[in-house]
């Protein structure tokens, strides 16, 4: 039984990172932006769908190139349809992600149709490291190192350099920032592409693990948000641990009460905002009180 | 110079208003007798648009059009009008049910994936006294101890596909593990097939049931792996089922174990892809095989050049339940569903698959030859995914036998 609580716990651990991916850009936008961006699963199945446009044209440099896109994607969605609602009553920005949401998920199904699409991870990725009850796909396991790479980077980049700084600044101090004579309009937008991009990145990455069809973005917005809630609406360090502690819960239901490994999940956020109710490392944020 | 109020065209603004009411009028009085003549025949379409089975939803009313376009859009010389809402959960589907037969005035509905949705709206249909074509449910007391009068069953029950898949399964060992779908359709494949295996000295090494929805089934998989079972039964379906496979793929235990599920649906191994998709299924048609008569391959051309790809079996379900429906409407000369449920329960449907296919009039179940269908070894074609390895029964004089007696059934109508 031991054995068996390890191999979950492991298992739980790196599904865990790929629920952090997912939810990371959604943490970035709202941390940033404080925008409650409804519409985070369907950049992430854009990921997944413009990755199978391009992988048979491009090959590996599908990749790199579908979240790229994604990002763009979130540049023209924001200077068109955000930047008007900034400043303006919290809810106009909320229908507008659903709206969003709503309306690129029939785009897709019009344009890639509702079936689904075979997507397989590439040929060196495939089979599993076994080492003791331990059990990990070579898959997973690129998708916990992709993960760990982009955290740190985002982490380097928002606490080690001038933008970093200038985006940190402005989520608190707009106002402020903006009489020292910095454009933050474009800091905004690049941001919301930053947020959108990294979404286009955990749908390109969760393609051979899931199914690509057009409702998977509902598969990635329920955990995500939960994600960001448990670890505290915009902290970064908040979304790991609380997206390894979701991993593991849902794991370990699975082991034991499987009917509800979808509850749990919830149960937890529950928990912990009645404990905490800013989530884990939630700050005090003057402009949310 | 008398003031007039022309317009430079020596025509008074009065005049030009009433030449402008006169000809309007014109235009739209043959429209407003044409639509008074022959009002449309609404049914009403209940599938998934999103979610685990929004695929099926799509092809089911593909399958449903079609059966409107053989007819020629018009059953008793009025138009026919399919209003599709939205089958998700439950408690959603029984007030889309509710506004079909309110508000859109339906006088038949037809659809269905989830058992669930069906048991919700089945009482609906009873109350309203009208016609529900359960097209793609598989729990077996949908027409057993929770039949009625007014719903009828085109799918397979699942008391009735384990029986013709075990003969195949058993040969692979004693050992079952089964995943299920936590609601109705999952546990009631469970409690068919445990039913079938423990009576035949098989053991259940391990139950698992899985939220509807699930994403990751790798969690599951351990299990399975620890367990090391000869069969896994999965009563999963729509991306369920095709994140299954696509994660037993990924921990190398495709083809490890004989695999099998209450029913399939080819898109679910479609978007699983050729390497990930395994095992033997009871199917209720398949777009290719010796089974196929005239009328089913017309349909499939006919679906084929509408949509840009072969139907699967959900289309079949949705165009064989949609040509019932305008069937008795067109015989009975009525949309009264007490007529057509009459009609349904004595009529014989030829032509559709290899023996005469009819609804029983004591349950309204389907009564037709299935299909027992296995994922071809090596898949070349984007679509063709299965070999028909038999039909069940193999004896056309054994299907009524099949479906189980009055007595085994234990369904009563309330009157």
């Amino acid at each position: 039984m031991t054995e068996l609580i390890i191999s979950q716990v492991v298992n739980g651990l790196v599904l865990g990172f790929l629920y952090v991916l997912i939810a990371i850009g959604l943490s970035i936008i709202f941390g940033m932006l404080g925008i409650v961006n409804f519409a985070h699963g369907v950049y992430f199945a854009l990921g997944a769908y413009f990755a199978l446009t391009l992988r048979d044209s491009l090959g590996p440099w599908a990749i790199v190139l579908a979240p790229l896109g994604v990002g763009v994607v979130g540049i023209v969605i924001e200077m068109t349809l955000m930047r008007p609602l900034y400043g303006k009553e919290p809810l106009l920005g909320l229908f507008m992600t659903f709206g969003i949401a709503l309306f690129i998920e029939e785009l897709i199904r019009t344009i890639w149709g509702a079936a689904g699409h075979p997507f397989n991870p590439p040929g060196w990725l495939s089979g599993f490291i076994v080492w003791g009850p331990v059990l990990v796909t070579k898959y997973r396991l690129f998708v916990l190192v992709v993960t760990v790479m982009i955290l740190i980077a985002l982490w380097l980049f928002l606490q080690g350099t001038r933008y970093g700084r200038i985006i940190r600044a402005g989520s608190r101090d707009p106002e402020m920032v903006s009489m020292l004579g910095i454009n933050l309009k474009r800091v905004f937008t690049a941001v919301f592409g930053l947020g959108t991009a990294v979404a286009g990145i955990a749908g390109v990455l969760a393609a051979p693990l899931w199914s690509v069809v057009p409702s998977m973005s509902e598969a990635a917005i329920m955990p995500a948000f939960v994600v960001v809630t448990i670890g505290g609406l915009g902290s970064f360090g908040g979304a790991v641990i609380s997206g390894l502690l979701v991993g593991i819960s849902v794991a370990l239901s699975i082991q034991f009460w499987p009917a509800a490994s979808t509850a749990v999940m919830y149960a937890l956020m529950i928990l912990i905002l009645l404990v905490r109710p800013r989530g884990l490392l939630g700050e005090s944020w003057e402009r949310f009180e | 110079m008398t003031k007039t109020t022309s317009n430079g065209f020596g025509i008074s603004r009065r005049t030009l208003l009433a030449g402008a009411t006169f000809g309007a009028a014109q235009i739209a009085s043959p429209f407003v007798i044409t639509a008074r003549a022959a009002e449309s025949i609404k049914i009403g379409l209940l599938l998934p648009k999103s979610g685990t089975y929004a695929v099926q939803g799509e092809i089911g009313q593909h399958g449903a059009q079609i059966a409107i376009d053989d007819f020629g859009g018009k059953v008793l010389d009025r138009p026919i009008q399919l209003v599709w809402l939205d089958e998700s959960t439950p408690q959603a589907t029984q007030q889309n049910m509710r506004k079909l037969l309110e508000e859109e005035k339906v006088v038949a509905v037809q659809g269905g994936v989830s058992s669930g949705d069906v048991l919700a709206i089945m009482p609906v249909a009873e109350r309203a006294k009208t016609l529900l074509m359960a097209t793609g449910p598989n729990a077996t007391e949908i027409t057993g101890k929770n039949c009625s009068k007014y719903t009828f069953r085109v799918d397979l029950p699942n008391k009735v596909t384990v029986n013709s898949v075990y003969p195949l399964l058993k040969e692979h060992g004693k050992k079952w593990y089964f995943v299920v779908a936590s609601y109705a359709w999952g546990i009631d494949a469970y409690n068919q097939m445990k039913e079938v295996v423990v009576k035949d000295g098989g053991n259940v090494v391990g139950y698992d049931q899985a939220p509807l929805g699930t994403t990751d089934f790798s969690s599951y998989l351990l299990k399975v792996r620890q367990a090391k079972p000869d069969v896994i039964y999965v009563g999963l379906g729509g991306t369920d089922l095709t994140n299954f496979l696509k994660q037993m793929k990924e921990i190398g235990l495709t083809n490890q174990m004989a695999l099998s599920a209450p029913i399939v649906n080819d898109t679910d191994l479609w978007s699983a892809g050729p390497d990930a998709a395994f095992g033997v299924y009871p199917k209720i048609w398949n777009y290719t095989g010796s089974h196929m008569t005239k009328r089913s391959t017309d349909f499939v051309e006919a679906f084929k050049k509408k949509y840009n790809q072969p139907p699967e079996a959900e289309g079949w379900q949705d165009w064989f339940g949609m040509t019932s429906i305008l069937t008795a409407i067109k015989e009975t000369k009525s949309t009264d569903s007490a007529k057509l449920v009459g009609f349904l329960e004595e009529h014989k449907f030829d032509g559709y698959k290899d023996a005469p296919i009819f609804f029983r009039n004591f349950d309204h179940q389907l009564v037709q030859p299935l299909l027992v269908a296995q994922v071809k070894d090596k898949i070349s074609d984007k679509y063709d995914y299965f070999d028909i390895k038999s039909q069940y029964p193999n004896d056309s004089a054994t299907l009524d036998a099949a479906y189980g007696s009055q007595a085994e059934i234990g369904c009563t109508f309330k009157t």
